[in-house]
């Protein structure tokens, strides 16, 4: 089947969801009245954040269930990117430490880009040998990286931290990186999947021309794959851009080497029966999920879609 | 899968051209995953508490967890959290990528639906912790309000059930758009055949897009479930286990028992112990989903 | 009470009194030394008559959890490399849960932090897995006087079974009633002197009782209170306590007469003590009664916001928690704190906890880490520290200036500093296998604070403690 047919026949997809089943005023107003509860569900936490955020984190509690903000400042804001004095922020009820906002954002957007990268690359061209190359023993291979998603996450910090400091790496961003670099097993489990259910005749005739298996998987297989591979990026990019435990373990020593979810774990409880600045953590939040977002808002359509556009079969 | 082609293919074999393309991974995976995992194996027959030198004590371990009640514990609390999660999560998940493909075709939704993803979990466990608290929870203070009866979120019996919503709400939009791809990918010949056939909503939905979707949903099962056995995160920031083990699941139990108690030899077994039964799972999940494959094919 | 130290001191008896004035002298010395010639203040004031130390250079780190104690640290750091050029300190702050992975994992790596504020709950497996350094040779090689520089007993906290002394006490906190003078106002209830039996809870149950307003207004002490609905709790409960029940039920159970074990270190654990049962009886009666939160229902949002957020009229806790209840003060939150009440022994009783510096035993330049430690255990680091108003210090004369600055801040501490003066504090249960007996105690707490159990249970739970060390 070539593209162009693959093209029509996904429009008519679309149409499909338009025209094909007729719906009655009842079914109308269930769809629309459910959807409407799942996007207030989902995005009333999220306004509850902002709402925390702008608040005074001292005072927050002597209002605990206003739906505005208590005592309205930027003060959250201004601590989570590192611009209040210190004297300000404990006086607002935040945290006395610091936060090099430049630093560890930079950081954070060189181990996420890099890692993306490289991990998506590499596990795309593992996924090829799974799904479209034939050889014995290739089910088994691929068998192990699903046995790689379950070993508990949790054990494995402990001897990789050992082996990254054996490597002198402890405190780099090369550190941090390292264990994902070359693969991430979701992401060679979601792009096989995609490339088992991709048309082998195009590649059949490739192979039958001439073309080494290096050149169809870069001129063939990869543009086909394009938002499959996008949006596997972006899935990746999140998860790197959110953790946490890993670079607090390899990397908190240093400024240098501070990604920006371990500099903002300032905000996060200081004492043991203390409760966190909860403006400052708020706002910390949200300015980290702000790249994310805009990447959402400018690419929306091309991320988004390219999840819808089969990001399985 | 019938593929002449492919069938021809099968005689020659590609495994020094795959070479290349699977050596990093292979290599990532063996020195980050199996040789970290094969040593975990091996200190869970001994007895360390990594300032010393491992000492092997056989099989103590593993009789040692058949007896404890709090291992027995954690499997059926990881089971209860499991199966409210991945059950809600994904009845949810595919309702929501159904509306969506009937009613809306705004990228803005299948934003909005995916915004929670972006926030970490230890973010979403502090905001639905307050949201929810018995006291202070803008829950119970609209419920006040109303005069219905306050509801506590976290005793010892609605505990689970709680985080395991929580983390509903991180991942159904997650969830829900893999659901949705599929979906994307049905025929609309099968749809305009139910059409004529006069099929209503729910039946085209039974009898069409359900089967149909089989492979998807097997493939977004392996992927949530093996995530949802090692939930950790949210139970660390809310109940760190309690009350009287109600939350403490298979993560929560290797943590305290590794680094709280620094018994990193039962620890071991008791992970070990997991991913013996996640591969059992993840295995005959894949089967399903290969069994499946035909399903869609073109 | 601006002297209460000096109090405490005077009454431990003569030889004792000499030696600390002779200490005073020192410091005195010390510190106009400072003054002048900071260059000259190290070793004039603790090592001068000791054999001259390996010159100590290089840099350090120093690891602390509490942000709010931050400025004053690194104001320490400065001053501490003004007077050794050659040593600089680079000071890491991370928040309470991960300060411990970042230390466990330092541990596990070799390259750690240099030196670390430690906590009693844990120094004893670090003492049992040769974590960290014991001091005694740099103590007498320096001539550093443990013994009587600090408040009495916190040195001994940090004394292992066999005799080593392993840091210099930093600081100490006692516990104390956080309450709400709008709403004690309000109901007209006099905090000053409560006392407390385990048998009705005496005026400090009636206070409570008094201080419970449920949705209707009534009072819990009133015909009809309806304890299904209450709005405002007397009292609040935070978390169980596990085994030490440091802020929760330690203070009421000392006052009744008992003892966690016989002493630091000892494995003979009393949790089948009628004296602690019916204490605990007592305190799960108040959740029974509506006065105080189920177990259930206080998960979630800590104790200090609850209290701010007038959904509690008062709550036990540290001296450690000042700084943040108080500057939550609002129009519906004016904090204050009373003494815990007096109890069937005709005393207060406080749990008696204190900070210390330790030092990795993986430390690369443990000269220099020891000379950082010791500088924090002077007078010098510590006067710096009680101007911050944000703990006590260890140093008598320390505590006193920290009194001062609280009260120049509006807060007056008595109700902590009371312990001191009365001397009715006991010391923090110091044990080895500490998480060990958490496991246990723990859900044991849990289920009888859930009413899952009858306290009577916890015999149970003391054989299970106490089998671990057989």
């Amino acid at each position: 089947m070539s593209d162009k047919i693959q093209t029509k026949r996904q429009s008519r997809n679309q149409e499909a969801s338009e025209s094909t089943i007729k719906r009655s005023l009842g079914s109308k107003i269930f769809g629309y009245g459910s959807l409407t509860i799942i996007v207030l569900v989902t995005l009333f936490p999220v306004y509850w954040m902002l709402r925390t955020a702008l608040s005074t984190s001292k005072t927050l509690f002597s209002d605990p269930t206003s739906l505005m903000p208590v005592n309205f400042t930027m003060g959250g804001f201004a601590r989570a990117l590192g611009l209040s004095t210190n004297a300000q922020a404990l006086a607002e009820g935040g945290s006395g430490a610091s936060v090099n906002f430049s630093l560890y954002f930079m950081n954070s957007v060189i181990v996420c880009v890099i890692l993306t990268v490289c991990q998506v690359a590499f596990s795309a061209a593992a996924a090829y040998a799974f799904s479209i190359l034939k050889f014995k023993g290739r089910d088994a291979i691929f068998f192990l990286f699903v046995i790689a998603l379950t070993v508990p996450g949790i054990f494995l910090v402990l001897p990789n931290f050992l082996l990254i400091r054996e490597l002198h790496l402890v405190n780099s961003l090369f550190g941090i990186m390292l264990p994902g670099l070359l693969m991430a097993p979701f992401a060679i489990f979601f792009l096989r999947q995609f490339f088992l259910g991709t048309n082998l005749s195009i590649v059949e005739a490739a192979v039958i021309d001439g073309a080494n298996h290096f050149r169809i998987f870069r001129q063939i297989v990869i543009p086909i794959a394009w938002p499959q591979i996008i949006t596997l990026a972006i899935l990746q990019f999140i998860g790197a851009w959110n953790d946490y435990l890993w670079p607090f373990y390899v990397g908190s020593g240093k400024p240098e080497s501070t990604v920006l979810t371990v500099g903002l774990g300032v905000f996060k409880s200081q004492t043991p029966q203390g409760s966190p600045d909860w403006s400052g953590l708020m706002a910390a939040a949200l300015i980290a999920a702000i790249p994310m977002i805009l990447l959402m808002i400018f690419a929306g359509k091309k991320i988004v879609g390219s999840i819808q556009a089969s990001a399985v079969k | 899968m019938a593929n002449p082609v492919v069938a021809k293919r099968k005689r020659k074999s590609d495994f020094l051209t795959a070479l290349p393309f699977m050596g990093p991974a292979l290599i990532g995976l063996s020195v980050f995953v199996l040789i970290p995992g094969i040593r975990g194996i091996y200190l869970s027959f001994t007895e360390y508490n990594i300032f010393r030198a491992p000492k092997f004590i056989g099989l103590d371990n593993y009789t040692r967890m058949i007896a404890d009640p709090v291992f027995w514990n954690a499997l059926w609390v990881t089971l209860e959290y499991v199966i409210i999660n991945i059950g809600i999560q994904t009845v949810l998940a595919l309702f929501i990528a159904v509306l969506m493909q009937r009613y809306t075709r705004s990228t803005v939704i299948r934003g909005i639906i995916l915004l929670p993803y972006l926030f970490s979990n230890v973010i979403v466990a502090l905001v639905w912790y307050w949201l929810t608290d018995y006291n202070l929870g803008l829950i119970n203070s609209v419920l006040d309000f109303f005069s219905i009866d306050k509801f506590t979120f976290f005793s010892d019996v609605t505990a689970m059930p709680t985080i395991a919503l929580i983390n509903v709400w991180r991942h159904v939009g997650y969830t829900a758009l893999l659901i949705f791809a599929g979906l994307q990918a049905i025929p609309k010949d099968v749809y305009d055949a139910a059409a004529v056939d006069g099929a209503g909503e729910w039946r085209t939905f039974r009898s069409i897009t359900l089967p149909l979707l089989r492979p998807v949903l097997a493939f977004v099962m392996v992927i949530t479930v093996t995530g949802s056995f090692q939930i950790f995160d949210t139970i660390a920031v809310t109940t760190k286990g309690g009350p009287i083990h109600a939350t403490e699941t298979f993560s929560i139990l290797i943590s305290k028992t590794a680094w709280g108690n620094n018994e990193f030899g039962y620890a071991s077994a008791i992970s070990v112990a997991l991913m013996v039964m996640l591969s059992i799972i993840a295995f005959a999940q894949t089967k399903l989903l290969s069994a499946n494959q035909s399903d869609m094919d073109r | 009470m601006h002297n209460f130290t000096a109090v405490g001191v005077r009454e431990a008896g003569s030889w004792l009194e000499t030696e600390n004035i002779k200490q005073r002298k020192k410091m005195k010395v010390f510190k106009r030394a400072v003054a002048i010639a900071a260059v000259l203040a190290l070793p004039l004031g603790l090592s001068a008559c000791a054999p001259a130390a390996p010159a100590a250079e290089g840099t350090i780190s120093y690891g602390l959890w509490d942000s709010n104690q931050l400025p004053a640290y690194k104001q320490c750091a400065a001053d501490f490399h003004k007077a050794n050029p050659k040593i600089t300190v680079n000071i890491e702050q991370v928040g309470w849960d991960d300060y411990w992975k970042k230390v466990n994992a330092g541990f596990v790596s070799g390259d750690g932090y240099d030196v670390f504020t430690s906590h009693l709950a844990f120094y004893p497996e670090f003492v049992n897995n040769g974590n960290i350094l014991a001091l005694d040779d740099y103590i007498k090689r320096d001539n550093v006087d443990v013994a009587n520089t600090y408040q009495p007993g916190l040195a001994s906290l940090w004394t292992s079974p066999d005799g080593k002394q392993y840091g210099l006490p930093k600081d100490f906190d006692t516990i104390a009633l956080f309450y709400n003078k709008k709403l004690t106002d309000a109901a007209g209830v006099d905090m000053s002197n409560l006392d407390w039996n385990p048998t009705d809870g005496g005026t400090y149950e009636k206070a409570i009782a008094h201080l419970t307003v449920d949705k209707n207004g009534k009072r819990g002490d009133e015909a009809g209170f309806d304890k299904a609905h209450v709005k405002t709790y007397g009292i609040w409960m935070e978390g169980t306590g596990g085994g030490d029940g440091q802020t929760q039920w330690s203070f009421l159970a000392a006052a009744n007469g008992w003892k966690v074990n016989d002493g630091p270190w000892d494995t003979n654990y009393h949790y089948d003590d009628p004296k602690f049962q019916e204490t605990i009886k007592w305190w799960h009666s108040l959740s029974e009664k509506g006065y105080m939160p189920t177990f259930a229902q206080q998960n979630g949002v800590g104790w200090s916001d609850q209290l701010a957020a007038g959904k509690v009229a008062m709550a036990s806790n540290g001296s450690w928690m000042t700084g943040s209840v108080f500057g939550a003060k609002s129009d519906k939150f004016e904090p204050a704190l009373a003494p815990t009440p007096v109890g069937p022994t005709g005393k207060r009783a406080s749990m008696y906890n204190g900070l210390a510096d330790n030092i990795s035993a993986s430390s690369k330049n443990p000269e220099a880490a020891w000379q950082w430690v010791k500088y924090l255990g002077s007078a010098a680091c510590q006067d710096v520290v009680a101007a911050a108003a944000v703990v006590f210090p260890a140093i008598p004369e320390a505590t006193d200036k920290a009194v001062a600055a609280m009260q120049a801040k509006g807060v007056d501490v008595s109700a902590f500093s009371v312990h001191i003066t009365d001397k009715t504090t006991f010391l923090f249960p110091i044990a080895d296998k500490k998480s060990k007996i958490n496991d246990i105690m723990n859900p044991a707490m849990e289920a009888v604070m859930s009413g899952k159990a009858d306290v009577s249970s916890l015999t149970a739970a003391n054989d299970a403690v106490k089998a671990l060390f057989k």
